[in-house]
């Protein structure tokens, strides 16, 4: 049982940093740097339990507001540059933060136990679930409460006019300017957006798995992030969900009989959905319901 | 920690000799979104691999060791065009995120099978034989003959490049499909053929980069590939992407900063140093040292 809770949990966070990356692509944002905000998320929020013993719904939201702050930053010198370049240099944020948590030693003494970030040690006994007597079934229900709380925010958003601003800046910029959206404010937003999400992520990643380092931050973390927008689609919310499940639930779970050929079977699976399927897996409005109803009306 | 006005410039030396690897690499990322406007983010790895198919066949058949960086390049332009293959022919050309992840996809898959056939551990890498001991004393300051080597070939080959692009019919080829992909069609130019070649060559430069970097280094790793990558890509972006001679001299760069900051910081902190430097120019040059060359529509 434990076994399967793990693996709702880690498709839970996998699931919110895909969401993060969806948001900005709405907006035509290819955006590497959503694992550097996931970073920034788990490590404050986790410092914030560990070392000033603040409450986890509190901790999560102080982590998350702080991650958006570095995403609205990022967002700024991020406006100038368009596409490639863009990936670039979100790549080189994720590896700052990254580096900057490699670097980072802050330890304080709580009972006797030196407690907080250790530079290349990592950051260990983020021990707030345990102390305060949550069941592994408790996180996982938080944890997917959070997740639905996230997939229906952005839903809904697709179906008021703020969903369609930002797609129209995905669509085309131009367009858009020219119609009166300013394009600073949008692309800032989401970019922002993005972070919170990505922040809330990495605090429940954190809490989850009571143990963080440079490590769990890396490129590959990123690249599977925008993946799963990208491998769903981006018609709606639900093709990220079932991108998460098809690759963390059925290839990686399922395919751990493979051994070590499971990680090469991970870069020939991108290569040919791009070549077979280069808009996304799911490109069938499942949800569409408006259709349904043009279609009686014929 | 104490150093003098020497030791920073010893250290800026061998750092900037360092990057001709970064410029090497870069001048492919750059080459490549000269041709096509895309990134092939398995550039590097390609590199790499060229480099351990190199030093694979030479142990296999137990080659003279110095062939290693004859067969690692050309090994590294077949990688080049399985990678075209794979991750740039079949996806319409309009669709840049859709080459720009395959090729992320590819660069897993390349790391990944030098991960499952070396067993993950690094592997002792030769030499560059004569160049490898000579070191060249200036004064106070001391200069790698294995460096000075690579920069030189790094300068040479972009005058190659160069000469290539502005002065041959192959240039002319290439420099119409990256104007106008519909046009130069029309025009009777075999486009895929074009991009294909620009592959090979950038291929051919990186195993090059590749080899030499395990060489100076004495070992390589699969670790390798992701810094090599990101610092390649931040050469040609500071380069202003699509511009040879920028990011040769954006590599350079890069190379004396990350050694400059090794020796102030650490070698914890320095690519923090480097990768800030990007922001730097995006924030002030977002187009880069010589963006302006390529202007498209």
């Amino acid at each position: 049982m434990e076994y399967y809770f793990g693996i709702l949990q880690n498709i839970g966070f996998h699931t919110l940093l895909g969401l993060s990356a969806y948001l900005l692509l709405l907006t035509g944002q290819l955006s590497m740097a959503q694992v550097g905000f996931f970073a920034i998320g788990a490590y404050a929020s986790g410092i914030l339990t560990v070392i000033y013993g603040v409450n986890i719904f509190l901790a999560l939201g102080v982590g998350a507001i702080i991650a958006s702050f570095f995403a609205f930053l990022v967002g700024f010198p991020a406006l100038r540059i368009k596409g490639l370049m863009l990936v670039i240099a979100t790549i080189a944020f994720s590896e700052i933060v990254r580096l900057y948590f490699f670097n980072l030693r802050w330890l304080v003494e709580k009972d006797g136990v030196e407690v907080g970030p250790d530079g290349a040690q990592g950051f260990r006994e983020i021990r707030y679930f345990a102390a305060n007597g949550w069941e592994p079934y408790h996180i996982v229900s938080f944890i997917w409460i959070v997740v639905i709380l996230v997939l229906f925010a952005l839903w809904w958003l697709d179906r008021v006019k703020a969903g369609s601003v930002l797609r129209a800046v995905g669509e085309d910029e131009l367009a858009a300017q020219s119609s009166g959206i300013n394009l600073t404010v949008v692309k800032v937003s989401a970019m922002t957006g993005g972070g919170f999400i990505a922040g809330i992520a990495g605090g429940l990643y954190a809490h989850s798995t009571t143990y963080v380092d440079h490590n769990s931050f890396t490129i590959l973390l990123a690249t599977f992030a925008v993946a799963y927008p990208i491998l769903g689609g981006l018609k709606n919310v639900f093709g990220t969900l079932f991108a998460v499940i098809f690759i963390q639930g059925i290839l990686i779970e399922g395919l751990r009989f493979l051994g070590d050929y499971r990680n090469l079977l991970f870069g020939l699976l991108i290569i040919l959905v791009m070549n077979f399927y280069p808009k996304g897996l799911i490109n069938i409005p499942i949800f569409n319901w408006s259709k349904l109803v043009k279609r009686r009306d014929l | 920690m104490s150093f003098g006005f020497i030791d920073i410039l010893q250290s800026l030396i061998d750092g900037i000799l360092f990057g001709s690897i970064y410029a090497l690499i870069g001048l492919g990322f750059t080459l490549i979104f000269g041709a096509m406007e895309k990134l092939n983010m398995a550039y590097a790895a390609s590199s790499i691999g060229g480099a351990y198919v190199g030093l694979g066949l030479a142990t296999l058949f137990s080659l003279p060791l110095f062939l290693v960086f004859l067969i690692g390049p050309i090994a590294a332009g077949l990688i080049s065009i399985l990678v075209y293959l794979v991750s740039f022919r079949l996806i319409p050309s309009t669709n840049h995120l859709g080459s720009l992840m395959a090729s992320i996809g590819a660069l897993f898959f390349i790391d990944e099978v030098i991960i499952h056939e070396t067993q993950g551990s690094p592997l002792t890498f030769p030499e560059l034989g004569i160049f490898a001991e000579a070191y060249f004393m200036l004064g106070d300051l001391g200069f790698r003959g294995d460096l000075i080597f690579i920069m030189i070939f790094g300068l040479i080959s972009m005058g190659v490049i160069i000469y290539l692009l502005y002065y041959t019919r192959l240039g002319l080829a290439t420099r119409a499909v990256s104007q106008q992909n519909v046009a130069a069609r029309l025009c009777g130019i075999p486009i895929h053929t074009i991009n294909i070649s620009t592959f090979v060559l950038a291929g051919i430069l990186g195993g090059f980069a590749g080899c030499m970097a395990a060489a100076s280094v004495g070992v390589i790793s699969p670790l390798l590939t992701i810094p090599i990558t990101i610092k390649g890509l931040i050469a040609a972006v500071i380069g202003g992407l699509g511009s040879i001679r920028g990011a040769i001299i954006a590599g350079l760069m890069i190379g004396g900063v990350e050694n400059f900051f090794l020796l102030v910081r650490g070698v914890n902190e320095r690519d923090i140093y480097v990768f800030l430097l990007l922001f730097v120019f995006l924030v002030l040059r977002p187009n880069g040292l010589f963006g302006n060359e390529i202007n498209r529509d």
